[in-house]
């Protein structure tokens, strides 16, 4: 095989039909329009139908593909199915899904209650499940048919300002693996988990201050926070066929993480 | 970055050590369909050269280097070889490596024995990185990727020399990411499963392919090209924020020939 003919095989999507939840967002449109320009027809979910058909429309400008905006409250399960039937009807088949939806505040440790708890695990766990599990019969008709969860550094550290989210995400983390280990071979699913992204509005929308924010690219080993397209990147990579033995993993996208030692660095 | 550029290895160097078979081969060959000039290490001359060869037939460019990782006179040569004839260092692959198949039981290893296995899987990719890093820093672009093996998270009988040194390996590899990392340099691993490769030829049999199968969701074996593809994903700009991360690839099972 030719060199960019090897290239353009191990990473096309063509005729693959990929599901982002939350698509509208920074990640998700970098990750559609991404998919897009490889081949893909993608279904991007919001909960604004403005914000979604604004978006689809401006990836299938930017790609040529044809791409699908739905409005979907991902914490409804009836909602979920009708995603999915919606979908089949429009393209006839599901061949990928990344899980992107997501969302946490900062919550004092014992600042939460019940409500606010359940809530997190509805949004950020409880969605994936059911999405994932709506659109496992079509998945397994697929080749190389892969699942993709968004997840987060709180997922897997400490979190104690983020006490709703971060337990919420852990427990992603966890389903992700469970169905890794039963459902192979037909799908895979992995996760990635996402450093400090400049996810625009959203980021400030949770409680970070711009002075936060360059604390934090001054810390982070590669010296800056991610770019929507960097956590696109590594999502493409581990749907592609590239990545076709690559299951139950989670791959950490931050950049090469921050410095914790509080030691003076001896510079070279 | 626009799409074409996420893999684009044009004017880029790396080196491959391990590279004359197996999965060096393939992370070799793939890195040169990428476009980078590749110098391909072995142990054995003459597969390196045939790797070379191949290289140079598809359209590319390479150099083959005779190289005992365990040599530092060696690893010298293979950092200044490559510099002189092609240009630079941007890239490495940490691959040769090995012991993983002796067994010896720790009432009876012997220390020299012990030693040598964490100079063959440790010691070689440090040593590689430090004469490397200055290069991948003049040049702009560095990445390093180690190879490391299921063997640094799974605990196995007798297996405490390979296991100790690809876990120390994994660790190495997070703390240089740190290290580097603000000079543009990103140190990854990428973990292996069982591989179809000679090497594992030499020791597979039925049985134990038919025991591997059942503690693996993805119902295959390995095939090289599924590791070099990770290798690819690391090596180049595609992974540009992405450092000290260890990737397995091993069909989401475990794999072990007990």
């Amino acid at each position: 095989m030719k060199k960019t003919e090897l290239l353009n095989d191990l990473f096309s999507f063509e005729n693959k039909v990929i599901i982002i939840t939350g698509g509208a967002g920074a990640i998700g449109s970098a990750l559609a329009e991404l998919l897009g320009n490889l081949g893909a027809n993608v279904v991007i979910t919001d909960i604004n139908q403005e914000r979604v058909n604004k978006v689809a429309s401006e990836i299938q400008k930017a790609t040529g593909k044809e791409t699908l905006g739905l409005v979907a409250d991902s914490t409804d399960e009836n909602q979920m199915k009708e995603l999915v039937d919606k979908v089949v009807a429009k393209f006839g088949k599901i061949s990928g899904l990344v899980n992107n939806v997501g969302w946490g505040a900062a919550t004092p440790i014992w600042g939460s209650d019940t409500e606010k708890m359940v809530n997190s695990y509805k949004l950020n766990t409880l969605s994936a499940y059911n999405l994932t599990k709506f659109c496992m019969p079509y998945l397994e008709k697929e080749e190389n048919a892969s699942v993709i969860f968004s997840n987060s550094r709180v997922g897997n550290t400490p979190s104690p300002e983020f006490i709703e989210y971060s337990t919420a995400k852990a427990a992603l983390l966890n389903m992700a693996k469970s169905m890794a280990v039963i459902s192979g071979p037909k799908v895979r699913f992995n996760t990635v988990i996402i450093g400090s992204v400049d996810n625009g509005e959203s980021t400030l929308d949770a409680g970070f201050t711009m002075e936060m924010l360059q604390k934090i690219n001054d810390s982070i080993v590669m010296k800056r926070r991610g770019f929507p397209a960097d956590i696109a990147h590594g999502i493409m990579f581990l749907m592609s066929k590239a990545a076709s033995w690559v299951t139950g993993v989670d791959l950490t996208l931050d950049g090469g993480g921050r410095y914790e030692s509080k030691m003076p660095k001896k510079e070279d | 970055m626009s799409l074409t550029n996420l893999f684009d290895l044009k004017n880029k160097v790396a080196i491959v050590t391990g590279g004359g078979n197996g999965i060096g081969k393939a992370s070799a060959l793939i890195l040169a369909q990428a476009g980078a000039a590749v110098a391909v290490s072995d142990l054995k001359l003459s597969d390196a050269e045939e790797v070379a060869e191949e290289i140079k037939k598809g359209g590319g460019k390479a150099i083959a280097v005779e190289c005992n990782v365990t040599d530092d006179d060696h690893l010298v040569n293979l950092v200044e070889r490559t510099v002189k004839e092609l240009g630079g260092v941007h890239i490495l692959i940490n691959n040769a490596g090995g012991g993983g198949g002796g067994r010896e039981s720790p009432f009876k290893i012997d220390v020299k024995r012990f030693a040598w296995v964490f100079e063959l899987n440790l010691f070689s990719a440090w040593r590689l990185s430090q004469l490397c890093a200055p290069h991948m820093k003049d040049g702009g672009y560095g990445s390093i990727v180690n190879i490391t093996s299921m063997g640094s998270i799974n605990k196995s009988p007798n297996m405490s020399a390979y296991a100790g040194s690809k876990a120390a390996l994994n660790h190495m590899s997070a703390n240089l990411a740190y290290d580097y990392g603000p000079f543009g340099i990103r140190v990854n691993c990428v973990g292996p499963g069982a591989t179809k490769t000679a090497a594992l030829a030499s020791v597979l049999t039925p049985e134990i392919e038919e025991k591997m199968l059942a503690g693996t969701p993805i119902k295959r074996l390995g095939e090289v090209e599924d590791i070099s593809g990770a290798v690819l994903y690391f090596a180049a700009p595609i992974s540009e924020w992405v450092s000290g991360q260890v990737l397995f690839v091993n069909g989401g099972g475990v794999q072990t020939l007990d």
